[in-house]
Order: C-alpha cells, then structure tokens, then sequence
C-alpha cells in the first residue's frame, strides 16, 4: 500500500514536472523511441518512459524517488554531469555504464537537458539515455578484428620486410660478387700477356688494355669509341686496315709485319650473345721472338747442311768423275777401290740427310708440299730403284700390283718417296741371301695400304715398342751392320702421320718382318682429282 | 757456242764442273763471289747461269734478286746449285724466278748437265 502510495505520489509529481519542463504527457513520453527520465534538481529520479523501463528493467516504482547515480556505476560521474548541465544547459556523455535490475551492464549515452525557471534556477533535468551496449560490443568485435587484422598484416608486412631486407642482402651480396668478378676480369683484360682490343657492334672500340696500348704506341682515350675508319689513320694501325674491314663470321688469324722488330699473330674472335653478333674481340700476340728463333733454327740448318754436305759433295763429284773415265782410264782394281769411297761416301751423305730431316721434322718445318700421285708408277719406279741392290744381294724383289685402277692419291711425293727407301733399304740390308722382298699395295674407300714384306732377321719381341724412337736399332741388326743412324723408322712414321696415315708392323724373330702403312684417300678429293 | 755462268765458290766444283761444261762443248766463264757474278751476268749476258747460294760478298738469293730486277737479266734461266735445300729456300728461289735447284750431294756432274741440257740444249 505504501508503495503504490509512493508511486501516486511520484506520478503526481511527475504531472507536475512535465508541466515543468512542458514536456509532453506520458503517452507522448512513451511514444519516444528511446529511454527518458526526469531527474528534480537533487538528482532523485521523478519519472520514466516505457523505453527506460524495457531498457532498465526497472519498474517505475523501483526507480522514481531513487538517486540517478544509482542506477549507474559511476555515481560521481553523473553528479558532475547534472552539474554540468546545470551550469551549461546541457550536458552529453557516452559510454557510460548503466547497471539494469538484473544486474547487467549497459553502455548507454547520456543527453541531459537543464530545465531553469526565469531566475535561472534549476527546475530539473531531462535525461534521454541510449543503449550503445550492442554498438559498443560491435565497435570492439571490429576493434578487436581490425586488431587481429591489423596484427597479422603488420606479420604480413613485418615478414615481407625481412624478406626485402633478405632480398636486398642478397642483391647486395650478388652486386659485390659481380663487383669482384668484373675488377677480377678487368685485371685479367688489363695484365692480359696479349694484347686485347674490343669492337662493339656498331665497329667502335670498346676496350683496349695496356698490352695493346704498348703495340700500338697509343692510349686508350685515343682510340675509344672509334671507329674503324678512325683507327686505320693511327699509323700504327694502317697494316692492319684491310683485317679490320673485313667481315668476320669465325675465328680469323693472321701473321702481320707491323713494324721493324715487330711481328704480330692476329687473331679476330666474333662475339655472339646467343645467335647475335655483339662485336669482335681482336687477340695481338707478339710473336716476333718466335719468327726470330725460326729465322735463325733455318739459317742455322742451312748452314750445317752447307758446311756438312759441302766436302762430302766434293768427294762424290771428283769421285763420280775418276770413275766415269773422265780423266783417265782406270785398272778395274782402283775402279772397285773408288767404288766402296764413293759408297762410303753415299752412306755418309745419307747420314746427313736424316739428320737434317729430323731437325727440319721436329722444328715443324717439313712442309707438306701435297701433289696427286698414279700410284701403281709413281711406287713401281721407287721399287725399281732397288732392283740392281736386290740382285747383288741374291734377293727376290717382287712388286705385287693390285687388280684394278687405284684412285690417285695426294701426297708429298719427295715425302713418300723417303718413307718407301727407308722401308725398303732396311728390308734389303737386313734380309739374308736367297730371301725375299714383297711389296704389295691394297686400298678400300677410305685408305691406299702399302705392304713391304721381307724374310729377313725380324724384330726382337722385346724390342718393338722402342722401334719407331729416334736414334733406335735393334740389338741383332746392329751385329749385322754397325752403320745406320736409327732415323730412318722415325722419319717415316713422322711423314706417314703428317699425311693422316698410319704405320705398324708385324714380326718375328729370324723369320721376317711386315711393315705396313696408310694414305687417307680424301673424298672431297675426288672432284678435285678428277681434273688431272 | 752456248755461253754458261758458273757462280761458285768452291774450287773443286769449279774445277769439275768447268772440265764437264768446255767437254760437252759449251763456254764457261766463271766468277768466284756473287758480287762479280752479277757484274758478269749484265756484261756477258749468258745463255745460262749455274748459281751457288752461299758465297763471299754477294750470296746466290742477292744475285737472283738482282736479276730479277732486270727485266732482260730476269729472262736468263738459273739453275741453282747448293748443298742445302729447305722447303723455305726453295721457295724464295722460285719466287725470284730459279728455274730448278739442285742439292749437291744428290746429283752429280752428269746429271747437272743433264739439267743444263735441259734448258738450253747442247
């Protein structure tokens, strides 16, 4: 009873408020969309609307003649704002915590009206309280998410950061590799022993190191980024204007007098990136010194031969004469004794021979002068050369044709020519009486055989590899024969290999010996042997 | 009388060569050094000349070189006669318009005259 007392008597004063704050009437008030309350001047609640009452769930009776602060968790909070709206008229605040009956948090934002009399005193305050409870977990689900969002993106970006900064020591690292590898390859190209000269594409010098710079007596700021009409007007580079001019497609070398004590090996090199052509790179070695020591090996062998040669010549000339009755007649004993002088003589000169030839071999000078060669003459004439040797020796010398035409062959005749009597004369002189002497010739589509076959004294087994060296002789030959240089093997097996060809053997001991050897039949010949 | 130029150094061959040449009936005139020779080949302008590479004062390569400058020196045949031979020599030799080179100790006085006929006849 009391309590329904209490709440007339409120409602009355709540009448009487709105008339106060000419508010509208209680249907008007809970017609409002959000929560309102009227407060007297000390801060004791005198009404409230439907929407408080849902949002609070308060009845009016358990709030109305409460103290506002009550229902709030921070009572001081909204003293200070009665206050403040007191003095201003008004007053806004957010967030604030409302404690519902159920003992619930609510987050609601607060608008307080002042309400004053003419005077300026305080009638009361006019509350319009809103539920920010549901926005407010909202904001902090989407701050939370924003937070975790944020935190994984600034993961994200934190990773990709380690990641650049990875990415740029690696650049880092690699650009001082490359840093190193190009000062490494310009030293290389500075101190290169050769000199060094590069065009780009469009026939401009791009780089040149000291070593040409020396050759060509001129520096590099000359001559960069020249071009190759430029060069040719430096006298040092006008030898070498018709090389420059011409295209190079492959590697081109050539051997250039430059100047007085200046010879030069020039090799042009194209640069290709990929199937383009990016420039040349033109290789100057120096090979004055070489030429020199070549001039001088020849001139030295000339010599020898001619101081060697020179009283053997003389011998076999005045020799040659007395024999052949040009000055008188001679008595058939003095003829047979000038006959051995003269073969002593003939041994000696050969003796010269294969040593001038082994020098001339292993300096590489032996020219290999090729002309196309009939076979079965050019060896029939060879062989025939030994017939009277053959004969006197109680030989059977027998030349095995071959059934059909034999292609022509290209060979150095003089060359080929030395192989066969070096083969053939080992033959003969190592061959006992009554043995015999074959010489058979076979060929297939890419080599012409040539077979000299004897009954003679063979090769020592033990002895077979050794037999192609230089300066070797078989132990029983040398019992035979003390004479022979042990050259004549050597320079065959040197000519046959200039030629392309091959040489070996078969033997035994006591029972004879097959030497072989081969001449490579070239088919891109044929057309041109065709002509003779 | 066909006329030789033996340019020689060396006596024994002058000797043996001469004796082969005046036999077969050619005239011989002879001249010791290259220098000389090549004096006598513009004075006598011979059929033939028998030439040796190395010699005193001149070598045979000079003599040929300055034959070779000449243009009527240029149309006598040479026959070089020398105890070396290199591929290289030769070549020169040829180059400078020999006509044949002869390595001594493969031929003998027969058949240097052989070559002599060769060219010039008898």
């Amino acid at each position: 009873m009391v309590e329904e007392k209490i709440i007339k008597k409120n409602r009355q004063k709540s009448k009487e408020f709105s008339g106060f704050f000419q508010i509208p009437n209680e249907g008007l008030f809970n017609f409002l969309p959000s929560a309102i309350c009227v407060v007297d001047p000390a801060g004791i609640i005198v009404t409230t609307n439907q929407i408080f009452q849902n949002l609070t769930t308060y009845n009016p009776s358990e709030v109305i003649g409460q103290k506002l602060g009550a229902i709030f968790t921070d009572n001081k909070k909204i003293n200070n704002l009665l206050v403040a709206a007191g003095k201003k008229g008004m007053a806004v605040a957010r967030n604030l915590d409302l404690i519902s009956q159920k003992k619930e948090k609510i987050s609601v934002d607060i608008f307080i009206l002042a309400r004053k009399d003419k005077n300026g005193n305080i009638l009361g305050y006019f509350l319009s309280i809103s539920n920010v409870s549901e926005i407010v977990s909202e904001i902090k689900t989407i701050k939370k998410e924003l937070q975790i969002k944020i935190g994984a993106k600034t993961k994200e970006l934190e990773e990709s950061r380690a990641a650049l900064l990875n990415i740029l020591e690696d650049v880092e690292e690699a650009w001082q590799k490359t840093e190193e590898e190009r000062n490494k390859t310009e030293a290389i190209i500075t101190n290169f022993a050769d000199g060094l000269l590069v065009f780009d594409k469009d026939d401009k010098v791009s780089l040149i190191n000291h070593r040409a710079e020396k050759i060509f007596n001129i520096k590099s700021p000359e001559i960069l980024r020249k071009t190759i009409s430029e060069l040719i007007v430096f006298p040092s580079f006008s030898p070498l204007s018709d090389i420059f001019r011409k295209e190079i497609a492959e590697v081109f070398r050539k051997e250039v007098f430059l100047k007085e004590n200046l010879i030069i090996e020039l090799s042009i090199v194209p640069i290709e990136r990929g199937e383009e052509k990016i420039g040349n790179l033109v290789i100057i070695h120096d090979v004055t010194r070489e030429k020199m020591i070549e001039r001088m090996k020849s001139e030295f062998v000339s010599i020898s031969a001619h101081q060697l040669r020179t009283p053997l010549s003389a011998i076999k000339w005045t020799l040659k004469m007395i024999l052949e009755g040009d000055v008188g007649q001679l008595t058939r004993e003095q003829k047979e004794l000038l006959q051995k002088t003269y073969d002593s003589n003939e041994r000696m000169i050969s003796l010269i021979n294969d040593l001038l030839d082994v020098t001339r071999i292993e300096e590489g000078k032996d020219i290999y002068k090729p002309v196309v060669k009939e076979v079965i003459p050019f060896f029939e004439s060879l062989i025939n050369l030994y017939k009277e040797e053959a004969k006197r020796r109680k030989l059977k010398l027998e030349f095995r044709r071959p059934d059909g035409k034999i292609p022509k062959v290209l060979i150095d005749a003089e060359k080929i020519k030395l192989v066969m009597q070096n083969l053939l004369e080992n033959a003969i002189r190592y061959t006992p009486e009554s043995g015999r002497v074959t010489i058979s010739l076979g060929y297939d589509k890419k080599e012409l055989e040539v077979q000299i076959q004897d009954t003679g004294v063979g090769v020592p087994a033990n002895q077979k590899e050794r037999i192609f060296t230089k300066f070797f002789r078989g132990a029983n030959v040398i019992r035979m024969e003390t004479e022979g240089s042990g050259l004549g093997l050597f320079i065959a097996k040197n000519i046959v290999e200039a030629h392309g060809g091959r040489i070996w053997f078969e033997s035994e001991e006591n029972k004879g010996s097959t030497f072989h050897f081969t001449i490579p039949i070239k088919m891109e010949f044929e057309e041109f042997l065709k002509e003779f | 009388m066909k006329k030789i130029l033996l340019i020689e150094d060396e006596e024994i061959i002058i000797n043996l060569l001469e004796k082969k040449l005046t036999q077969t009936g050619y005239e011989v005139s002879l001249a010791r050094n290259g220098e000389d020779g090549l004096n006598l080949v513009r004075k006598i302008n011979p059929d033939l000349v028998l030439l040796d590479v190395i010699m005193p004062k001149k070598g045979g390569f000079e003599v040929l070189e300055g034959m070779s400058k000449d243009e009527e020196l240029s149309k006598i045949p040479v026959i070089v006669i020398s105890n070396s031979g290199q591929p290289v020599e030769l070549d020169k030799a040829k180059k400078l318009g020999a006509k044949d080179w002869l390595i001594k100790t493969e031929f003998d006085p027969n058949e240097v005259l052989a070559k002599v006929v060769k060219q010039i006849g008898e």
